[in-house]
């Protein structure tokens, strides 16, 4: 009964890391831009970044797939469909030769994705304790009969 | 990178040997030759031998120093003992006899209006003032009366409020001759530049005057003045094949440059440096969009400059180079003194500068500063300016170049060692001096130092390989290798490869033979870089200041798309000599390679284009890396790069009259001395469609074109980018005829303006050009990719030469007893237009393209002709070596050869001789080439035009569509000076734009 508890605190928790590597590369890409950064540690940062954050969304998304949740698991997909793709056309690292020609596109596609990250952050804080309701309600006072803090605690 | 070199003494260690820049390396020898102590990397393995490992991607050659310059090989040129090789694979030529159907039925040869014979001027119908106007500043004209010249005087525009301060004196008493006085009276915002609000009802006036005031008398000849018309029929409904092939308008001349933008702003730098595709800037986004031709600039920075031409070297010394603090705008003729001299407004930014106490200098009664004249800075457009230590990331290195030479077994077969390693001995170094200590720094040579061993290694090195049977290349490894020993000094690596890179790191596979791809969605992806090893080699190089140039050889597929990328982002080229055979090509590459060594280079250069407030440069187009949004990383650059960018404006209107371009050049040059090389230029803002196509620069445009085609190749298929050309011109000839449409006559009649009348030829001649050409068959796909390569490093004249080739008739000429002397052979011959109409069977032409020539020997020549020259029919002409015999015609055509040689001596144009009616030859070389023709299921220049013709639809609402741009002109200049009042003509265009759907 624990489980659910640890699903939605490890979804949460890898989902704030790759709000965090999006929000890292678009600071590059902004720091580029402004010429704050040669295109060379730009492209090479992010690139480093780029197939971490793809091996963690899939993690992600099978998180939910092997604990049944099925909502989220089909909410998720189409973004790993769509990392897979990138990545068997060799197309998901930045070209550092051509990087200023790509930049408004790379930015732009980084925000988009930041937006749909956000949303799955938003849905797990909402939709993962209504699945898990019961967790939830451990913590309420109504249920004082049921000990479950100890057990709760002592893991 | 800077702390790569430890012991290398901080200041340059050239600059105690300075100027002479015959051999000013001597002094530098020891620098070069030390070893790094702390920076010595491991060694790099392949590196260590000439024998083993990576035996077949070839000894790697160093050297450390160019060659003191000495004069490259005797003038005269050694004939090659057998003539041109056979080209690339006959590619579907229809017989020559098909070829003038089309030009049979020439009805009509009429109204094509010879450039410049303009009917007497008279005001401009569209732009005619009222008398009630009360904002003109000259003297009021009154409507419709052709009267002589309006006595306007044409003010620069650097007279404005904003830079109050008169400029040095410039000879503007008169408009520049070759604009019509129309020009004046339509340009209200040069006469007398109003204050902004009055300048924009200005603008709204005269737009919307246009439908409405149309003189009473004189309208007709009033607009015929203004645009060239092509009659295409008469008749209606009888449109086709009723175009006069002959009227059409032809660039036999060559290029010209566009006199009437220098004359206007005579301390502009030279055009053949920066060229803008129309002098004449939109002042507004509206206007911008509506011009649908690439607005931008073509940019050669070290263009060869004659003599008397040269740019002026300034320095400064302890007071640094003078530069706007905000902009970091260089000083330029068209900054502004005031405050008694103590102070200096930029043209830029419009910042108010100081002026450092060693740069003072008081300001005569003009307000000009009285030493302007002894200041280059201040009185010419061009100038170096030398660099101190603050331009310089480490000290300035001595010229390295290295050389990376394929000795796989095809290569030792096709002769290519021995000829490139027994020629320029006065350049080629080696490493032979230290080759089993690997370390990086000892790889490399002085080459005045170990001349002799360099030489014994040149001349065992074809020895060596001799036999070998080695059929694979390693040329990855190798140019990693290369890379680690060059990157502690940058330079210049010169490869030399003969076969497909087929093992290591970086192998290709062979592809390009798939007819199947082409047509499809895959088609572009055989034209870009197969492996993204070569993209991050080249991103490194460029970033380790090594430039690259390739030189192909061979007859097999090489895939030149992925090697021409390494040269693509390191500001390199690709020289290609398809099916190298050293008998017959030895001279092209001598030529070639001795120019590539010996001409004037800037190391590690970058470059940026800065431009005046309101106004971006957003896109750059050539051989370079972007190191940031604007600045060009050039690790080598030299006289024969050209770069196009494009501009666009970022605000919605711009309030400035001028708008002022700088070009700057950071290099080292080959002397060792870190300089800037500043170009400026001016351009008039305006305000009126009419006049950017007025002042529009087809050359510019070509170029910008061109390159914008051969990349879109790179994304997508050659007929997309064909059909995207044609779009292009089709756009800007409706737009155009839009402007003129009140015309009735003009039915059935192209028009088009006098400055872009070689547009279309240009544009369908580069649909033709190598690199766009029909589809798999009819060019190899190595060819492709090295030709397109060339075109995108061209600068404008050898880009318009190589697309429109010249074509000039020789017998005579070489039969005329009197010698006339060969001095200048392109302005005595008249070049004929390219068609097979032009070809006498009983004549000798030369096709020259810039690259090659073809000669053409027609079937009736007369006999005496063909025997000087050594011309044997029966033999097969691509075995004929054309070598000068003792005949004086023979000796003459040689001459003529070689004068055409030297007026474009970038590259080294081989001689093909063609023989009329021999198949395939004949049509590969020469046909295929004539671009007026009809060949191959491509259009001839009359179809072009029917076909461009058709495509702008008649329009009959021209009137009311102007009425809407102008409302939208003015909703837009209301907007910005937030008048409230514009919100009924805002509902007007709204009301007006749905009701033209």
């Amino acid at each position: 009964m624990y489980w659910d508890l640890i699903l939605w605190i490890i979804a949460l928790v890898s989902n704030i890391a790759l709000l965090a590597i999006l929000l890292y590369q678009i600071i590059c890409l902004s720091d580029l831009e402004a010429d704050y950064m040669n295109p060379y540690d730009s492209s090479s940062k992010i690139n480093s970044l780029v197939v971490p954050e793809f091996i963690l969304q899939g993690v992600f998304c099978a998180l939910f797939l092997v604990t049944g949740h099925r909502f989220m698991f089909l909410v998720t997909l189409p973004l790993l469909v769509y990392h897979a793709r990138l990545f068997s056309r060799g197309a998901h690292l930045l070209d550092v030769t051509e990087i200023f020609r790509a930049l408004s596109h790379e930015k732009k596609y980084r925000v988009i994705k930041l937006g749909v990250y956000l949303c799955f952050i938003f849905l797990v804080i909402v939709r993962c304790p209504a699945d898990t309701v019961s967790i939830l309600s451990i913590f309420s006072s109504e249920h004082g009969e049921l000990d479950i803090r100890s057990p709760f605690l002592e893991f | 990178m800077a702390t790569g070199n430890p012991g290398r003494p901080a200041a340059s260690p050239f600059a105690a040997a300075s100027p002479p820049a015959a051999s000013p390396f001597v002094a530098s020898a020891p620098v070069v030759t030390t070893p790094d102590g702390p920076s010595v990397r491991p060694p790099p393995v392949s590196g260590s031998t000439i024998t083993t490992p990576f035996s077949s991607a070839g000894p790697m050659v160093g050297t450390s120093a160019p060659p003191p310059f000495r004069p490259g090989p005797p003038a005269g040129f050694v004939r090659p003992s057998t003539p041109a090789p056979p080209g690339p694979p006959p590619s579907q030529v229809p017989p020559a006899s098909n070829q003038f159907q089309h030009f049979s039925t020439p009805q009509f040869s009429m109204p094509h209006q010879p450039p410049l014979s303009r009917p007497p001027p008279v005001g401009f119908p569209n732009m005619a003032q009222p008398p009630a106007q009360p904002i003109m500043g000259p003297p009021i004209q009154l409507p419709g009366v052709p009267g002589p010249s309006p006595p306007v005087t044409f003010r620069p525009p650097t007279q404005t409020p904003l830079a109050q301060m008169a400029p040095p004196p410039q000879p503007y008493a008169q408009g520049p001759p070759a604009q019509t006085p129309s020009y004046h009276a339509l340009q209200p915002g040069y006469v007398q530049p109003p204050p902004h609000q009055g300048m924009t009802g200005m603008h709204a006036r005269e737009h919307m005057q246009q439908p409405f005031s149309a003189p009473p008398t004189g309208s007709m000849q009033d607009l015929v003045e203004d645009f060239n018309s092509l009659s295409l029929g008469a008749v209606p409904g009888s449109m086709d094949n009723a175009l006069d092939p002959k009227a059409l308008p032809r660039p036999l001349e060559g290029d010209v440059e566009p006199k009437a933008f220098s004359e206007m702003y005579p301390l502009n730098c030279n055009p053949k440096y920066l060229r803008l595709t129309t002098s004449a800037i939109p002042n507004s986004q509206s206007l911008a969009s509506r011009w649908h031709l690439p607005l931008g600039a073509v940019v050669c920075p070290l263009a060869e400059a004659s003599k008397e031409e040269e740019v002026p070297i300034v320095n400064f010394g302890s007071a640094g180079i003078i530069r706007c603090r905000r902009c970091r705008t260089y000083v330029n003729p068209y900054v502004t003194f005031t405050d008694g001299g103590r102070k200096w407004r930029c043209n830029l930014c419009a910042l108010l500068n100081e002026v450092s106490g060693d740069y003072f200098a008081q300001l005569d009664a003009t307000g000009r500063r009285i030493d302007a004249d002894q200041r280059p800075e201040l009185n010419k457009g061009s100038v170096e300016f030398v660099a101190p230590t603050e331009y310089m990331v480490r000290p300035p290195m001595p010229p390295l170049y290295f050389f990376l030479i394929d000795v796989s077994v095809s290569a030792v077969r096709s002769g290519m060692l021995e000829s490139t390693l027994t020629q320029p001995q006065m350049m080629v170094v080696s490493d032979v001096d230290d080759v089993f200590v690997p370390l990086p720094d000892d790889l490399l040579v002085n080459l005045s130092e170990s001349r002799h061993v360099v030489e014994s290694f040149l001349d065992s090195l074809p020895t060596m390989f001799h036999d070998t049977m080695n059929v694979e290349s390693a040329f990855g490894p190798a140019l990693k290798a290369a890379f680690m020993v060059m990157r502690q000094l940058g330079g210049k690596l010169l490869i030399f490869q003969n076969s497909l890179p087929s093992i290591g790191v970086g192998r290709l596979r062979l592809r390009g033979d798939d007819v199947r791809v082409y047509g499809t969605d895959k088609e572009h992806s055989l034209r870009v870089a197969e492996d993204p090893f070569y993209k991050q080699m080249a991103a490194d190089f460029s970033k380790y200041q090594i430039g690259v140039n390739v030189y192909a050889f061979s007859d097999k597929y090489t895939d030149l798309a992925s090697l021409g990328t390494l040269s693509k982002y390191t500001g390199g080229q690709v020289y290609f000599y398809p099916s190298f055979k050293s008998g017959v090509q030895q001279d092209k590459l001598r030529h070639e390679l001795g120019r590539d060594l010996t001409r004037e280079t800037a190391w590690e250069a970058v470059m940026r284009i800065r431009c005046g407030k309101g106004v971006r440069f957003s896109t750059y187009h050539g051989n370079f890396m972007l190191r940031s949004t604007d600045l060009l990383a050039l690790p080598a650059v030299d006289c024969d790069k050209a770069f196009a960018m494009q501009l666009c404006l970022d605000e919605t209107l711009l309030t400035s009259q001028t708008v002022y371009f700088q070009v700057a050049l950071l290099y080292t040059a080959s002397c060792g001395e870190r300089r800037i090389r500043v170009h400026t230029a001016a351009a008039p803002v305006v305000s009126d469609l009419g006049e950017m196509y007025r002042q529009a620069d087809t050359g510019a445009l070509v170029s910008v074109l061109s390159r914008l085609a051969i990349e879109k190749t790179l994304s997508s298929k050659l007929d997309d980018t064909r059909t995207y050309l044609l779009k292009i011109i089709v756009k800007a000839l409706k737009e155009y005829r839009n402007l003129h449409a009140v015309q009735h006559r003009l039915a059935g009649r192209m028009i088009y303006p006098e400055s872009l009348k070689y547009l279309p030829l240009y544009v369908l001649a580069l649909c033709k050009s190598t690199p766009l050409r029909g589809g798999f068959a009819d060019v190899q796909l190595d060819e492709r990719c090295a030709v397109g390569s060339i075109l995108m490093t061209l600068p404008v004249k050898s880009l318009l030469k190589f697309l429109y080739p010249s074509l000039i008739r020789v017998d005579e000429f070489l039969l005329k007893a009197s010698s006339l002397d060969l001095q200048d052979v392109e302005k005595s011959i008249p070049r004929l237009p390219l068609t097979s109409q032009s070809l006498d069977p009983r004549g000798l032409y030369i096709f020259d393209d810039g690259l090659r020539f073809v000669i053409w020997i027609g079937s009736m020549l007369p006999p005496e002709v063909a025997r000087s020259l050594n011309v044997d029919y029966s033999s097969d002409l691509s075995q004929v070596n054309l070598c000068e015999s003792g005949h004086e015609i023979s000796r003459r055509l040689m001459g003529v050869l070689n004068n055409l040689r030297e007026s474009n001596a970038a590259y080294y144009q081989l001689c093909h001789l063609v023989r009329q009616g021999e198949q395939p030859r004949e049509g590969l070389y020469l046909l295929a080439n004539l671009i007026d023709d009809q060949t191959g299921g491509t259009s001839g220049y009359a179809d072009w035009i029917m076909q461009i013709h058709r495509q702008i639809p008649r329009v009959r609402r021209n009137q009311a569509r102007l009425q809407f741009y102008a409302l939208v002109d003015i909703a837009s200049a209301t907007h910005l000076v937030k008048n409230t009042g514009a919100k009924w003509l805002t509902g007007i265009a709204r009301t007006l734009k749905a009701s033209f759907g």
